[in-house]
């Protein structure tokens, strides 16, 4: 004969216990691992700007980033980046160099690319364009979401690839060429794949699309 | 020994990738921002810890309390405020780092000019007596590296009577004084009878820190007419 034996006060609290802690843990899960859950994604067609033609829109894995392109600052570098931006140069192209929270650079259109990545020469990619002379004379304050032209460690020998500060550079100022400015979305730029180790990134976040907003 | 290996590997394993902006523009660790807002676009930067660069580590200079740094900086930036933002881009000076006993090869010196980097390293520390004038000469090193072909040695060493030879490098001679002579032989100071590019150097501090004697013999005016001229064809706007 099988004695039915009641739980006690305790044992149910137990039990409520570790099924909500089942829960918790479970839910806790997904929630760490969508690391784009809090990060607002910015709709440009919702906004509205001064100068719409100097709006561009950088697709990332966690939405958009809505950057104001400066071509008062520096015509020729701003000219470069609408050209390669209008031609989808930069699609797919990784995120190769990241610095947490203070740097994110993208635009080796030569080995960069998504499928074709070459982690040896990363960095040192050309756009066939042929590189363009520093415009660092005009002044700017390189304040978090300033967007600049990398060069090597010669002035005038930027050519695609970018970067955009998550934190102030002040020193930056009149060392690199500017281009704009995150107007939105930065956040989406701080979720961007990091290594602790390394500011050169291995298996890359990659951007989804660049585009102006009007081409 | 395993274990000290391990421990080592594991620290580097631990320790985050870091950016430091300073470095990363002009190759000297340790360093802090001090001053960003000189009229000039100069950047004053200080040695938070002491840094050792250079080939085989051989310059080494350090950290200053900041009541120092804080009285010297202000007679640096007086003497560095003499200079424009045009003029400092063409000779390509834009860093200024602030430390204390700098030493190259275990020789102290006021300062380390460095224009591949635009930086101008300057030991706050060096004495009072010559600080101000010193800024100048190096400051003039800094123009010399910029524009080589225009301060000609040879040109130079012609204005000096013919049986004088300088030494073979500033450091190889014992004559170091820094006092300006007023009974000059066509040299401004006994530091300037070790090389043409210190007896340059020399000249041009007294000329901008307007210590030139009142009597100066033929050589040396002719040496101060030169930088004076040659100054002006790097700027012509150039005020001395």
């Amino acid at each position: 004969m099988i004695e039915t034996i009641k739980a006690s006060k305790s044992e149910k609290i137990i039990f409520i216990f570790l099924i909500l802690l089942a829960i918790f843990s479970i839910s806790s899960f997904f929630l760490i691992k969508n690391k784009c859950l809090f990060v607002k994604n910015y709709d440009p067609e919702k906004l509205s700007f001064d100068k719409p033609e100097n709006i561009a829109i950088l697709n990332v894995e966690c939405g958009n980033v809505i950057i104001e392109l400066y071509p008062e600052i520096s015509p020729n570098t701003v000219e470069r980046f609408k050209t390669l931006i209008k031609n989808k140069a930069y699609d797919d192209v990784a995120f190769h160099r990241v610095i947490k929270n203070k740097l994110v650079q993208a635009g080796d259109l030569e080995f960069g690319r998504k499928g074709n990545l070459d982690y040896g020469k990363i960095g040192t990619g050309k756009s066939g364009l042929g590189t363009i002379k520093s415009e660092i004379d005009n002044p700017f304050d390189f304040t978090s979401g300033s967007v600049g032209f990398v060069r090597t460690k010669n002035y005038d020998t930027e050519d695609s690839q970018f970067f955009i500060i998550l934190e102030d550079k002040p020193l930056y100022e009149s060392e690199y060429t500017p281009v704009g400015k995150v107007l939105y979305g930065i956040d989406a730029l701080k979720k961007i794949k990091y290594l602790d180790k390394s500011v050169y990134v291995l298996r890359p976040d990659f951007i989804n699309t660049f585009r102006m907003l009007i081409n | 020994m395993k274990k000290i290996f391990f421990i080592i590997l594991l620290t580097l394993a631990i320790y985050p990738s870091k950016a430091d902006t300073i470095y990363e523009l002009i190759k000297i660790p340790n360093l802090e921002i001090y001053d960003l807002k000189a009229e000039n676009k100069l950047r004053y930067l200080y040695a938070k810890q002491p840094f050792t660069i250079g080939i085989d580590n051989n310059i080494n200079c350090f950290n200053s309390n900041k009541d120092d740094l804080d009285q010297k900086y202000k007679i640096i930036k007086k003497n560095l405020d003499k200079y424009s933002f045009d003029f400092l881009k063409r000779i390509n000076l834009k860093y200024i780092v602030l430390c204390e006993d700098l030493s190259i090869s275990g020789i102290n010196t006021a300062g380390i000019p460095d224009s591949d980097m635009k930086t101008l390293i300057l030991d706050i520390k060096f004495n009072n007596k010559y600080f101000e004038r010193v800024i100048h000469h190096e400051v003039f090193h800094v123009i010399n590296d910029s524009f080589p072909d225009i301060f000609n040695k040879e040109i130079w060493s012609s204005y000096n009577k013919k049986d004088f030879i300088y030494a073979e490098c500033s450091t190889c001679t014992e004559k170091l004084g820094l006092d300006t002579i007023t009974k000059n032989k066509g040299f401004i100071s006994e530091y300037s009878q070790s090389t043409a590019s210190e007896d340059m150097a020399e000249v041009y501090s007294h000329i901008i820190s307007d210590k030139i004697p009142k009597n100066i013999d033929p050589i040396l005016e002719k040496k101060i007419s030169y930088i004076k001229s040659q100054i002006l064809l790097i700027d012509d706007k150039f005020q001395l």
